[in-house]
């Protein structure tokens, strides 16, 4: 028997890019994320292959939990083919064999920057939501210490304060994407910078949703059917973007969240934003065998 | 849809790529080598900030970027990534480092003696604008001193300590593999002390001057007098599985001690990185200096300043407001345009939210 027989060959990296050691931490972590619903669990977050910002804490959650069998879908703003999605699912193919896909509903992970697909995940999905800022109480405690204690004692009066504060200044509440939200009826999270109409797709979800922060170096979960409550008050209703009505120039596709895009005339029209849905919408329009899965807005309506 | 050739996606990264890499012109082993011979200080440089010692690593990173900074050490850390960790060395030693230059700016000769090494600190700092002529670079070989001053030298601290000037510090023995080392664990704060000294080992050169020097001038409370600064080459002990220790090699190591008088005793602020880096040692040396009891927000504060000169980190962030933010911006824009929209899950059962 010789050193060399009890040795794998050597290779410039390890499967799927981030060494063992690395992979156990990150899994360890997740699964205090899951026991502990939108608590934010610490961890190393090593550097990957591409900056800090640009997706680093969801990559090192996709790269933890792709296998050669898993099929891979990233999106950035919504759309498959945005540069910063593609060079990606470019990386994560390339380190770990898996296959890749635009089709919500062939993907097992879905890695994702500020969007949750419109079509409704399943039970056997992950998603993976990239997140800049972890901390809901950043605007109002910088300091990460004083804020961990706030998380601890469950104190987010000076978040409802701010809330408050806006209805009274401008009439309604002005938080635009990343509306914080109580998960479990314990911690309250910034749901990535998902817009508000995406909020309600977390609440009682049949799939896992995993939130990572890469350069914060912060991992937190909504495991499925766990309540995920947006802060609001009583008299006034969560409000999602008004784009009920709004129809897609592209696709013809009404009732999903979508882009604005100005016009030289000085008007504009809208395009869907979950583009692999629009491209979906077009083919069956041109009478290609393609199926939309059940979507979680139906007419513009957040369905049970 | 149309918009993915306006977007571009994969072919358009695959091109804007190339075309970086072709404004470099494609290069072999010899100019990674001449990169290193040429520029050690800069190699220093990144090898810090990358906390990855290895001198034609960090050669081929910059001939690989062109020398942006912030990439070669992006590049560099993202490699080390891929590393195990198979050993953890001896602690290095002031009195046992192979010194090269030691000043003290705290007394006017001490044990060992000052012992200025290379510098340009009293050089003339003037282009030599002869070599764009064609004439050579070629300054007067250097005399040997009469006396070579000794490898080692002993630490100016533990003289002062002998004297009662500074407090020692309670020792508290770690084993090898307990101690916090920042590349496997999250930054918490209050940071132990390893984590607090491998940031600023590992932090921008840039940053902690910046940080540093708005202390010098005031904003911290202490101001600082250099007590020792080394520039010195380190051997890198480890314990064979069989318990012989040996040196596996050396490397290029800053420290410097910062001093300012305290109550009735001198106090210090210590920092050290990879490389010769003169100025990065010192500013962050000050910020240890003036870290217990800062204002919270404040530049000398621990938490601000460790995590804003986190090279990777701070340079991502910046250039991570290039991509798309869309999606944010429509749904800041809706909330603008005013009271229009619209209560969300008007189902009966999907009631959402949690309110006081």
């Amino acid at each position: 028997m010789s050193l060399a027989s009890l040795t794998r060959p050597w290779a410039a990296m390890s499967y799927g890019f981030l060494d063992a050691s690395a992979r156990r931490e990150i899994r360890r972590k997740l699964i205090k994320a899951v026991a502990v619903p939108g608590c934010q669990m610490p961890y190393a977050s090593r550097e990957v292959p591409m900056a800090r910002g640009w997706g680093t804490g969801g990559l090192q959650a996709t790269l933890t939990l792709v296998t050669p069998e898993s099929v891979v879908k990233v999106i950035d703003q919504g759309a498959d083919d945005s540069v910063n999605a593609a060079s990606i699912r470019k990386f994560v193919t390339r380190v770990s064999g898996c296959a890749a896909t635009w089709d919500t509903a062939a993907a097992t992970l879905i890695q994702s920057r500020h969007r949750i697909p419109e079509e409704r995940l399943r039970a056997d999905q992950v998603l993976i939501l990239q997140v800049p800022d972890p901390e809901p109480l950043r605007r109002v405690e910088p300091n990460i210490s004083a804020a961990r204690q706030m998380h601890a004692d469950a104190d987010y009066g000076r978040l409802w304060l701010t809330l408050y504060e806006q209805i009274v200044r401008k009439g309604r509440i002005m938080q635009g994407a990343s509306y914080p939200s109580l998960v479990n009826g314990r911690h309250v999270i910034t749901p990535s910078p998902i817009p508000r109409w995406d909020v309600p797709k977390l609440n009682m979800a049949r799939h896992l949703t995993i939130l990572s922060a890469g350069r914060e170096k912060r991992i937190y979960a909504v495991p499925p059917h766990t309540r995920v409550e947006p802060l609001v008050f009583s008299d006034r209703p969560y409000q999602v973007e008004a784009h009920r009505g709004l129809t897609c120039a592209r696709s013809g596709l009404g009732g999903f969240f979508m882009n604005e895009i100005p016009q030289a005339d000085g008007g504009r029209i809208h395009e869907v934003s979950d583009s692999n849905l629009g491209i979906k919408a077009i083919r069956i329009a041109e009478g290609e065998d393609e199926t939309i899965a059940e979507t979680w807005y139906r007419n513009g309506e957040m369905q049970p | 849809m149309a918009y993915v050739a306006t977007r571009g996606g994969e072919q358009a990264i695959e091109q804007a790529e190339r075309l970086f890499r072709a404004d470099l012109a494609p290069f072999d082993r010899s100019r990674v080598d001449e990169i290193r011979r040429a520029m050690p200080y800069l190699i220093d440089r990144i090898m810090g900030e990358a906390s990855l010692y290895d001198p034609d690593l960090a050669a081929l990173a910059l001939a690989q970027t062109g020398g942006e900074l912030y990439e070669a050490t992006l590049l560099l850390r993202a490699w080390r990534t891929t590393q195990p960790r198979i050993a953890i060395a001896q602690p290095v030693l002031q009195d046992e480092l192979l010194v090269q230059r030691r000043i003290s700016a705290a007394f006017k000769d001490i044990p060992g003696g000052q012992i200025l090494g290379p510098t340009l600190d009293y050089a003339h700092r003037i282009l030599d604008t002869a070599v764009l002529e064609g004439a050579a670079h070629a300054p007067p070989p250097v005399d040997p001193a009469p006396r070579p001053a000794p490898q080692r030298q002993p630490s100016l601290a533990d003289w002062e300590r002998t004297e009662g000037l500074v407090a020692s510090p309670a020792h508290s023995p770690v084993a090898p593999d307990d101690i916090p080392d920042l590349t496997r664990d999250p930054l918490l704060i209050p940071a132990p002390r390893a984590h607090r000294l491998q940031a600023l080992a590992r932090a921008e050169t840039g940053g902690v001057l910046a940080l540093g020097y708005s202390a010098m001038r005031g904003y911290g409370s202490a101001h600082p007098t250099v007590n020792e600064l080394r520039l010195a080459e380190a051997e890198i002990r480890v314990a064979h599985p069989d318990g012989t220790v040996f040196s596996c090699g050396r490397a290029r190591v800053s420290q410097a001690e910062v001093a300012a008088k305290g109550g009735d005793q001198i106090e210090l602020g210590f920092a050290a990185t990879f490389g010769w880096n003169e100025v990065k040692v010192i500013a962050a040396a000050t910020l240890d200096l003036n870290s217990d009891g800062a204002a919270p927000g404040s530049a000398t504060e621990e938490e601000f300043y460790l995590y804003h000169t986190e090279s990777v980190e701070a340079s991502g962030f910046c250039i991570h407001f290039k991509m798309p933010h869309y999606v944010t911006f429509q749904s800041a824009l809706d909330a603008m345009r005013g009271a229009s929209g619209e209560p969300a899950g008007e189902g009966a059962d999907h009631k959402i939210g949690a309110s006081l």
